[in-house]
């Protein structure tokens, strides 16, 4: 494995891999729109049954929330250990506004995702002024989330506390049938795979790299570090907050398990590190493997976590870019050696990933 | 009132054991051992298998300690061994992983072998007054024990050569590295250290409420918030940011009531780390 470069400082484990900027717009589009197509087609096969197109429909708003973390963590390096918390915020803010409150479906998404991303944007402001280091934002926002824990579980009349509140709203519509909501989840993670991948071609994917690189350089060059990392977590805050909602009319019972910091944060932190930090697609990769091992798991019960945990110590040993990088450096390899004979391959395949780097897309 | 801050300093004490262990090693080594509640909790079973087995308390809390060292040192042989070829945020951020990954398989495993089993030491005798409250008489053994061992953390740090060391690496690896100290033994002996006082986390936790085997997260979480307003690597600053932390949270869930109370004793912590990211008695670098 040639990632010994990879680690060499501590940014490097948040900008595992480099995308090339001046992307075409169809080198965008067309992966989106393949993945997509291929997508649509999961309820032909596994439609029939409604236990498994839940887990479909969840594996999607986790590929939501992994994106929205790519943003936030893989773009800017601001390590958010609240995202189950903004998602339950849109979740449980988006329940509270539609059946308590009695503001329309659609009315009550929108202005709980507007609140999910106003707090976003608020943690990173408070850890971008006191510049609070990767490790520092993490506990900051480890202690939001915990926080908001506890709040979901005092405010037991409002939230039903622990055994979780049903939604009451959306209960006669299409978000509860088998087929659509997957559709829905769908239709999300592609907008925010265009709105990621859009960003990353933009001047503020430009501005997103050098601060990942290296931010007193960025700095230094003129780019606002502090404004480029709130305007991430603003974006991913927003994106958590109507993923969180939607998925919660979908389900049509919320608990605080469902956004909790060991069942969503954990398993966002490891679906992006197997996909690859950083990368656009990423997120998808890594949601969809592991929502399958996870049904393979299911059976093991327990000792499910005792896998889990396996594959988090494999995986962060192993392949720290993740498995887009790592497959598409290996092709790279392969094809090289076939191209010119192994003689001009061996310097360039030795140990330097930032020469694959570009190729990170097709892999996909 | 007295009740109160008496309650707040016997939970504080507490809640500065815990941040001990995890502090000298993040302080010592830039590790942040996300498996420290776990080897509490491995140490607390092995006390209550031994209690089972018809072993009398002390030496299955011996027994305990002895565990919790052995567990640092496994931890510092194996999955620490590819953390330390890293410096500075890498480091940090490797060692969280690859230690999370272990608190997965060890809750997994208790949860899957041992799911009812759990640690409770009942200490006999009625309640004790102090300044005229009712004290449990628990709560007091846990508090001497902690003090005890703090007392012992400081004499270790501030009159043994083995001590005067561990803090010398703590301030400059390279200058400790020149006058003859191996870093590597220094970080082993913390590790043990720090497992051993996971271990003693366990044992005084259990005469006020019981360690069962999902208590790992809630306790590296905790240990986690009071090293941090504490100031990393400094012990005397765990017990004081603890003793706060404990005396906020039980005042608050006196005057307004239980949960609002958590989250003002986590906004306390907020506050401490944004107002003073080095923390209550760090040192801004």
């Amino acid at each position: 494995m040639s990632d010994r470069l990879a680690f060499g400082t501590g940014a490097s484990l948040i900008g595992g891999a480099e995308t090339r900027a001046a992307q075409s717009l169809a080198a965008i589009l067309i992966p989106i729109a393949a993945a997509g197509a291929a997508l649509a087609l999961v309820p032909l096969w596994l439609g029939g049954s409604r236990v498994l197109m839940g887990v479909a429909v969840l594996g999607l708003a986790f590929a939501c929330y992994t994106i929205a973390f790519n943003v936030i963590f893989g773009s800017t390096g601001q390590l958010f250990l609240c995202v189950g918390a903004l998602a339950g915020i849109g979740g449980y803010g988006g329940a509270i506004l539609a059946d308590t409150v009695g503001l329309p479906i659609v009315a009550s998404i929108l202005v709980a995702t507007l609140a999910a991303m106003l707090i976003g944007g608020l943690l990173s402001f408070v850890a971008v002024r006191r510049s609070l280091g990767v490790i520092f934002t993490g506990i900051v926002t480890l202690i939001f989330s915990l926080s908001f824990d506890a709040l979901v579980l005092g405010l037991s009349d409002l939230t039903g506390g622990d055994t979780g509140r049903l939604i009451r709203s959306g209960a006669d519509t299409f978000l509860r049938e088998r087929i659509p909501p997957y559709y829905l989840m769908l239709a999300l993670v592609l907008v925010f795979l265009l709105v990621h991948g859009l960003l990353q071609r933009s001047h503020v994917g430009w501005a997103f790299r050098a601060l990942r690189d290296d931010e007193v350089a960025a700095e230094l060059a003129g780019v606002d570090v502090a404004r480029y990392r709130v305007f991430a977590a603003l974006i991913g805050g927003a994106m958590l907050g109507l993923a969180g909602s939607t998925y919660a009319f979908t389900e049509g019972r919320i608990s605080p398990t469902t956004y909790g910091f060991g069942e969503v944060d954990v398993v966002v932190l490891v679906m992006l590190a197997f996909g690859g930090v950083g990368i656009l697609f990423g997120p998808v990769v890594g949601a969809i493997t592991f929502t399958i091992v996870d049904e393979i798991l299911i059976e093991f019960g327990q000792l499910r976590q005792v896998a889990y945990g396996m594959l988090i110590i494999l995986l962060f040993l192993r392949l720290r870019r993740g498995v887009i990088p790592t497959v598409a450096s290996l092709w790279r390899r392969v094809r090289r050696r076939e191209g010119s004979g192994g003689v001009e391959s061996t310097d360039s395949a030795g140990g330097k990933p930032a020469v694959v780097s570009g190729e990170t897309q097709p892999a996909e | 009132m007295i009740a109160n801050i008496l309650d707040g300093i016997v939970l504080g004490l507490q809640l500065g054991l815990l941040a001990a262990g995890l502090t000298l090693v993040y302080g010592l080594g830039g590790v942040l051992n996300l498996a420290y509640g776990q080897v509490a909790v491995i140490s607390a079973m092995v006390v209550a298998f031994a209690l089972d087995a018809g072993v009398p308390a002390l030496p299955a809390v011996g027994l305990g300690l002895l565990a919790g060292g052995l567990l640092g040192l496994l931890l510092d042989l194996t999955i620490l061994r590819p953390v330390y070829r890293l410096r500075g945020e890498a480091r940090v951020l490797l060692s969280l992983l690859l230690t999370l990954g272990v608190s997965f398989i060890v809750d997994g495993f208790l949860n899957w072998r041992y799911p009812l089993e759990a640690l409770t030491l009942r200490i006999g005798g009625g309640a004790v007054e102090i300044l005229g409250v009712p004290m449990r008489r628990g709560s007091l053994v846990a508090s001497a024990i902690t003090l005890a061992t703090f007392a012992g953390l400081f004499v270790f740090f501030r009159y043994t050569s083995l001590g005067r060391a561990v803090r010398s690496v703590i301030e400059d690896e390279e200058g400790a590295r020149l006058v003859g100290i191996y870093p590597n033994w220094m970080l082993r002996l913390i590790l043990i250290m720090s497992g051993a006082l996971a271990a003693l986390v366990a044992v005084t936790r259990s005469m006020v409420t019981p360690v069962d085997t999902t208590s790992g997260l809630s306790i590296t979480v905790f240990a986690l918030i009071v090293t941090v307003v504490g100031g990393l690597g400094n012990v005397a600053g765990a017990m004081l940011a603890g003793i706060i932390l404990g005396i906020v949270n039980v005042v608050a869930a006196d005057l307004i009531g239980t949960y609002i109370s958590l989250i003002i004793l986590l906004g306390a912590a907020a506050v401490t780390i944004l107002i003073r990211p080095a923390g209550l008695l760090g040192v801004k670098e």
